[in-house]
């Protein structure tokens, strides 16, 4: 990420979180910043436990954030904020955290109001994936997932169908919502059952590769600590320790985790385009 | 077929659930994008890449550091020795293979193990040079609340640290002066070999100092097995407890944990040191001071009070006369006072220097700094080792219209942080008596007044270093100050022309000095000759032998380290 995008990031992050900005520039922006990212950005739980505790009224911070280091504001005292620094780093978090969970609906714009008859809306399951292929090394990849609740087929590279269409909170009037046929808790198991399919049958030279050098090292700690009656307690101890540690280092496995979920409510009419 | 395990993370659905259930606690659309560009600018995209280049801000590593940690990660998985020479900069290749790990996702809780006087200057080059959050551990409740820890070993070795330690595990350790880790019988590596850690990085400069054992018990913790059994290692490596054979296959051995950076090899492009003797001639009145006070040292030290402690600061008064009267005069008081304490009069020798003091109006030298100071357009560092002429010289520059800040090892953190802050920005001149410790960084000055001189060899090279250090631009002036016809010529003299202190590091320093003071400090034998020659053709004669030592010395480090390095990390590396 250049500064660029991490001060477009920056700006669309406190407009979200309804931080007012007070000035902004093409090097710097300051703003007061609304509780919830005073909490998330700051580290400050005390202030906040006192705050809550008290009933007082609660003082959340003015925040100057610098992206241009050569070009600070002459009159602010500010931080310089880049890819890779710690308060950027909780910014990346918090945003996660304020957009986990999504119920929306499709808006088709003014054909929904020149329509005479109402029309029906296809309930879909959206999971990004956030998954990490991991050994002594790691990489990660995002899968986004998309599973209509009624049919059961599933697409892959969901977030590219849905980011260039506007996606409203509330149902618009004149539509209705079709049941789904199957619960949440089963149409994540679908998705979990299909990532882990496609994973299974993609590229695993790397899980291999890192098995292979797993078996050497334990091949190596048995030459070492040979078993037999002349290894010492210690010993003993010593070769289950590093066992341990060898498995933890090298032993290749994907772990996943939920960047966010969505029912998304699409027009029935681009179901299968 | 290879079955690869997959974890899934379910503890989310409940919420999700809930949200449905009670319509309530739905995020929006932007919100919804938000977050998954959030994700992916904190995806690693593969595995062999070096990602925290871009993630560090206010300096350039060197080519050989990039070098060693791409190496160590990819090539060693995260066990291996960083065993380059003094400075080249393996604080800056453990931090660079940290943030590394850190930015994966494969490192949350680390262990930095340090000597305890390194604990602040690691904490602070973590924090600022790679945003990384370590902390300094101070008390026991620290262990458990902290994932980034810097302590020193000592402490975290001995209850009840130690419980916590080895109740933790530690996705990296780091342990820096691992040498100490060199005998396994010892409460340190049976320490470490104990602690639970995934990746580990053992620094030291010198991973055989004396046997070839050190360096099997190194690996040892890092990989038992690496270099076979012992008593295999034994039969297949090592000649005699200093000789190897098989040198090439352990060599090849050693490649696989150990990376060896030696100066040569190593992009440093250190600049020039440029050497200045300045002589400085004394007032008749100054002069007078010094025979009076050479005279007084002299026939106290004769008069049997030969004890160390009395001879130390004798000493003292000696160097003192070849820096300020005001220096001369706060120890002249101290003893002035102890005669008090013992009812006794003030002896008639003291009060003779007294009145030589009084006679001083003027300081050659401190008029010879500022006369030096205003030629260079530039900052300058000036050194000297007393407060009271550290006080002087900052009262002369300012009647000069020269801004001047002082540098104490008495000052704490916050005003040393703000005199180096006023140093770069505001002042041209840095008046410190200290040049040890920690965060005295000065690349951005090239001018260096020995005022006066230790007279201990690494403390002139600290001074100098702090200065001709990795990331200076510009070639270093240094200004030796040489009061004509005294002790301090003399001294400036071994050091400079002797023992060539001055034009360029001499590498092993420390070593060679720890050698050469087998038997007594090298500054008790200087003190020694200063008291004891007859005259000044007999000092120099006894510096000369001196500094013949040195050179044997000298020539025997140099031998030996060749030997080692040829025999273990063979003639280049990397």
């Amino acid at each position: 990420m250049d500064q660029q995008q991490v001060r477009s990031f920056t700006e669309r992050y406190l407009q979200y979180q309804q931080c007012q900005v007070i000035e902004s520039a093409p090097s710097h922006i300051y703003t007061h910043l609304s509780i919830e990212a005073d909490k998330d950005l700051l580290n400050r739980p005390m202030y906040w436990m006192y705050v809550e505790r008290m009933g007082l009224q609660p003082n959340p911070s003015h925040q100057c954030f610098i992206f241009d280091a050569e070009n600070p504001p002459a009159d602010l005292k500010g931080e310089y904020v880049f890819y890779g620094c710690p308060r950027f780093t909780q910014l990346l978090d918090s945003a996660q955290k304020h957009g986990k969970f999504v119920r929306v609906y499709q808006d088709t714009g003014v054909f929904g109001m020149v329509s005479r008859q109402t029309k029906p809306y296809s309930p879909w399951l959206v999971i990004n994936f956030f998954v990490s292929f991991v050994c002594d090394r790691k990489r990660d990849e995002i899968w986004s997932l998309g599973i209509d609740l009624q049919t059961g087929a599933i697409q892959e590279q969901f977030d590219d169908q849905i980011k260039n269409t506007n996606w409203l909170s509330r149902i618009p009037a004149k539509r209705y919502t079709e049941e789904a046929n199957m619960s949440i808790s089963e149409a994540v198991g679908e998705l979990e059952y299909y990532l882990q399919d496609r994973l299974q049958n993609g590229e695993l030279t790397w899980a291999m590769e890192a098995e292979e050098r797993l078996q050497q090292e334990l091949a190596q700690l048995d030459l070492y600590f040979p078993d037999d009656a002349s290894l010492s307690e210690e010993q003993i101890k010593s070769k289950q320790d590093r066992r341990r540690e060898l498995v933890w280092q090298y032993h290749p496995r994907v772990e996943t985790r939920l960047i966010n979920a969505g029912l998304f409510y699409r027009d029935k009419v681009f179901r299968y385009q | 077929m290879f079955s690869l395990p997959i974890h899934y993370d379910r503890s989310w659905l409940s919420q999700m659930e809930k949200n449905i259930e009670q319509d309530t606690g739905w995020s929006n659309w932007e919100r919804f994008q938000l977050a998954l560009e959030a994700a992916q600018a904190q995806v690693v995209p593969a595995f062999d890449s070096i990602l925290s280049l871009q993630q560090i801000y206010g300096f350039e590593p060197l080519r050989h550091q990039i070098d060693v940690t791409r190496q160590v990660i990819h090539e060693m998985r995260g066990r291996a020795i960083l065993a380059d020479e003094v400075g080249l900069g393996k604080t800056i290749e453990a931090g660079l293979i940290l943030k590394e790990y850190i930015i994966r996702g494969l490192v949350k809780k680390a262990l930095i193990l340090v000597p305890s006087s390194l604990v602040l200057q690691w904490t602070r080059e973590l924090n600022q040079k790679f945003q990384i959050p370590a902390v300094a551990q101070k008390k026991a409740w620290m262990w458990d609340k902290y994932d980034i820890i810097v302590a020193s070993m000592d402490t975290a070795k001995r209850e009840p640290h130690r419980e916590f330690v080895l109740n933790s595990e530690y996705d990296l350790l780091i342990v820096d002066e691992a040498h100490k880790l060199k005998n396994r019988r010892t409460k340190n590596w049976q320490f470490i070999n104990e602690v639970k850690k995934k990746f580990c990085l053992l620094l030291t400069a010198t991973p055989v100092q004396n046997e070839m054992e050190e360096l099997f018990n190194l690996v040892t913790l890092l990989k038992p097995g690496q270099l076979g059994r012992e008593s295999q290692f034994n039969s297949d490596f090592v000649e005699s407890k200093r000789k190897a054979k098989n040198e090439e296959q352990l060599r090849d051995e050693i490649s696989r944990v150990l990376i060896r950076n030696r100066r040569r090899d190593g992009d440093l492009n250190l600049t020039k040191r440029i050497v200045h003797t300045i002589p400085i001639n004394l007032t008749p009145e100054e002069r007078d001071l010094y025979e009076g006070v050479t005279e007084f040292v002299r026939s106290r030290f004769q008069n049997g009070a030969g004890d160390l402690k009395s001879m130390l600061s004798l000493l003292v008064l000696q160097k003192e006369v070849c820096s300020s009267r005001d220096a001369v005069f706060h120890t002249l008081f101290k003893l002035f006072k102890r005669g008090e304490e013992g009812n006794e009069e003030i002896s008639p020798e003291v009060a003779h220097l007294v009145e030589l003091l009084r006679k001083v109006k003027t300081s050659s030298k401190v008029e010879e700094a500022v006369h030096i100071i205003q030629q260079i357009p530039d900052k300058v560092i000036v050194f000297t080792e007393y407060r009271a002429t550290q006080e002087m010289l900052i009262r002369a520059l300012q009647q000069q219209g020269i801004s001047a800040v002082p540098y104490r090892g008495g000052f704490n953190r916050n005003k040393k942080d703000w005199m180096m802050e006023l140093f770069q920005k505001r002042a041209q001149v840095m008046v410190a008596t200290e040049a040890g410790g920690e965060g005295i960084n000065l690349q951005f000055c090239s001018h260096i007044i020995n005022f006066d001189m230790p007279w201990n060899p690494m403390r002139v090279e600290q001074r100098i270093g702090r200065v001709h250090r990795l990331g200076q631009k510009k070639d270093v002036n240094i200004y030796n100050f040489s009061t004509s016809g005294t002790i301090e010529e003399q001294i400036i003299w071994l050091l400079h022309e002797k023992i060539q202190l001055f034009e360029s590091v001499i590498g092993e320093l420390e070593t060679i000095l720890e050698k050469l003071e087998s038997e007594e400090s090298l500054e008790q034998s200087l003190m020694k000759i200063a008291l004891t020659s007859e005259d000044p053709h007999q000092i120099r004669n006894r510096l000369h032998t001196l500094s013949n030592q040195f050179h044997q010395k000298k020539d025997e480090v140099v031998r030996t380290k060749q030997e080692q390095d040829e025999r273990f990390y063979g003639s280049t590396t990397s």
